[in-house]
C-alpha cells in the first residue's frame, strides 16, 4: 500500500505540474485577441473601383492601367488590341499607414487627377466587422477644347468624386466591399439635357482567392438608374469588370475584362457607353509595384 | 492506517496540488524573439516582444510561445507577405517550443549556465524535434534565458518562391531573450 501511495504521489506530482505549465501558458495572453485584419485586398484598385487598401507608411506604389478597344472589333482590330481607349499612370504614397495621397494622369481627355484615401475604421478580428475608408479624387481635363468655349472657365474642366468604402474580409479567401459614392461635375461636362451633373452611385466588389497568389476579382457600379436617369443619349451602361489578380510579392498584376473604356471614376462613371451584351467588352491589364522609401535597416541596431 | 483513510489520502493527493509544485515555477511575458534572414539582396529582420514562457525549476520543463502576427517588420508590406504567404498566420497563429532543460541547475544560486533545451518546436504547423543551446543567467532569483538557433524554412514547409530566393534566406537565424520572474 505504501508503494502504491508513493507511486500516486509521484504521479500526481509530475502529472499535475505538467498540466500546470500548459494551463498557465493557456491563461497567458500572447496577443491574438483582437488584432487588426490586414490585406483585405492586394492593390489600391480592384478592376475599376478603389479598394479599402491604403499605402503603408513611407511606401510608394506605381500603378499602370491599360484598356484596349472593343472585343467586337474582331480579327480586324485583333479583338481590340490595336486600340488603347485609356492608359493611366499613377503614384500613391503613404503619409501614414492610414492616409495615402496620389497623383495620376489618364490618356482620356488628358486628365490629371489628385486623390486622397483615409482609413477611418479598421476591421478587427473580434470587435469590428468592417473597415471604413474614405476616398476623394479631383480630375482636371487638360486637352484642347474641341470647339470654341467648350470650357469657358478653368473650373469647368474639374470634377470631383467622393466615396465611402465599406470592406470586410470574411475569410482569407473571400473579401467583399460596398462603395457608395457621389460624383460632382460642372454642368458643362454634361452631354444630355436629361442628365444630372452630380449624382450618387453605388459600387460593389469582391475578391475570391484560389491560391496564395491568384484571385478572381469582380466589381460593379450601379451608376445609371439609381440617382442618375437610366435613359440617356448617348445611352450609358453600368460598369462591370471581371479579372484575375496575380501577386508575385512586389508586383500585383491584374488581367481583366470590362465594358468601361476609361480608368478613373470621374471618367468611367459618366462615360461608360458600351455594354457587355453587344460586344462592348474590352481586355485590360494593370500592374502595380511597391517601393519602400523609408530609412534603411541599420545593421546591428535592434528594434525600429 | 485504516483502509478508509488511505483511500481518502489517495484522492487528496490526486486532486489537491502539492504545495511544492507551484513553487519553482517561473514565467516570462514580453519575451523578445528576433529573427534575421540574410540573403544576397537584402537582410530582413523582424522582432516580437510578445513571447510568453513558463519554466519549472523543479521538473526542468520549459514551454515557449509567440504569436506570428506580433512580429514587426520595418517594411509593412513585408510583414503582410510574411503573414499571408509564408507563415499563413491565419491557419497557424503561433510558433512554440515545449521541452526540457537537460542540465540540472540550482536555480537558487547566482551564475551563468550554458544549457541544452530538448523538445518539440512547432512552426507553421510542423513539429520538429530540436536540441537548442541556450544560456541561463541567474541573478538574485531573476532568471534570464538567451538562445540563438537556426530555423530552416524547408523543415517547416515554408515555401519561398524561386523568384525571391535572392531576397529571402532559406535558413533564418532566431535570437531569444526572456526574463523570468517567480510565480
Amino acid at each position: 500500500m505504501k508503494i502504491l501511495l508513493t507511486f500516486c504521489l509521484i504521479l500526481s506530482f509530475s502529472g499535475l505540474s505538467g498540466q500546470d505549465i500548459d494551463s498557465i501558458m493557456q491563461s497567458m495572453d500572447s496577443g491574438t485577441g483582437n488584432e487588426p485584419v490586414f490585406a483585405t485586398f492586394k492593390s489600391p484598385k480592384l478592376v475599376l473601383l478603389q479598394t479599402n487598401e491604403t499605402q503603408k507608411k513611407q511606401e510608394l506604389i506605381f500603378w499602370v492601367g491599360h484598356r484596349f478597344g472593343d472585343i467586337s472589333g474582331g480579327s480586324r482590330t485583333l479583338f481590340g488590341l490595336d486600340y488603347a481607349t485609356d492608359i493611366h499612370l499613377g503614384f500613391d504614397y503613404g503619409i501614414s499607414d492610414d492616409l495615402s495621397v496620389g497623383i495620376g494622369r489618364s490618356r482620356f481627355n488628358e486628365t490629371y487627377n489628385i486623390q486622397g484615401k483615409y482609413r477611418l475604421i479598421q476591421q478587427l478580428e473580434k470587435e469590428m466587422l468592417v473597415s471604413v475608408t474614405l476616398f476623394g479624387q479631383s480630375s482636371w481635363i487638360t486637352r484642347k477644347e474641341s470647339f470654341d468655349n467648350e470650357f469657358p472657365k478653368e473650373s469647368d474642366k474639374i470634377s470631383h468624386f467622393l466615396q465611402v468604402i465599406l470592406a470586410r474580409k470574411f475569410s482569407p479567401s473571400l473579401s467583399l466591399m460596398l462603395n457608395p459614392g457621389y460624383l460632382i461635375r460642372p454642368s458643362l461636362q454634361v452631354e444630355d439635357v436629361n442628365d444630372k451633373a452630380s449624382f450618387f452611385v453605388l459600387g460593389m466588389g469582391g475578391r475570391f482567392k484560389f491560391t496564395k497568389r491568384l484571385s478572381l476579382i469582380v466589381d460593379y457600379t450601379l451608376a445609371n438608374g439609381l440617382d442618375r436617369p437610366g435613359e440617356l443619349s448617348p445611352q450609358s451602361y453600368n460598369p462591370l469588370g471581371i479579372g484575375l489578380e496575380i501577386e508575385t510579392g512586389g508586383h500585383v498584376f491584374s488581367l481583366n475584362f470590362q465594358n468601361a473604356r476609361y480608368i478613373t471614376e470621374n471618367n468611367f462613371i459618366p462615360h461608360t457607353q458600351s455594354s457587355w451584351e453587344d460586344g462592348g467588352v474590352r481586355f485590360g491589364f494593370s500592374i502595380s509595384r511597391n517601393f519602400y522609401l523609408g530609412p534603411k535597416d541599420n545593421q546591428g541596431k535592434k528594434g525600429y | 492506517m485504516s483502509r478508509k483513510i488511505k483511500i481518502v489520502l489517495f484522492f487528496i493527493l490526486l486532486v489537491v496540488p502539492f504545495p511544492g509544485m507551484t513553487q519553482g515555477l517561473y514565467k516570462s511575458t514580453g519575451a523578445e524573439i528576433e529573427f534575421l534572414s540574410s540573403a544576397p539582396i537584402e537582410d530582413i529582420h523582424a522582432v516580437s516582444r510578445k513571447g510568453i514562457s513558463v519554466l519549472s525549476a523543479v521538473t526542468n520543463e520549459i514551454s515557449f510561445r509567440v504569436s506570428i502576427r506580433s512580429f514587426q517588420f520595418r517594411k509593412a508590406k513585408m510583414q503582410e507577405h510574411f503573414n499571408e504567404n509564408f507563415m499563413e498566420s491565419h491557419k497557424y497563429p503561433f510558433a512554440s517550443f515545449k521541452g526540457n532543460i537537460e542540465e540540472d541547475i540550482d536555480f537558487s544560486k547566482n551564475g551563468e549556465f550554458p544549457v541544452t533545451l530538448t523538445g518539440i518546436m512547432e512552426i507553421h504547423g510542423i513539429e520538429k524535434n530540436r536540441e537548442i543551446p541556450a544560456t541561463v543567467n541567474i541573478q538574485n532569483k531573476q532568471i534570464n534565458l538567451t538562445s540563438i538557433f537556426d530555423v530552416a524554412c524547408e523543415d517547416h514547409d515554408i515555401e519561398i518562391p524561386k523568384i525571391l530566393w535572392r531576397n529571402i534566406a532559406e535558413v533564418v537565424r532566431v535570437e531569444i531573450n526572456a526574463n523570468y520572474t517567480k510565480m
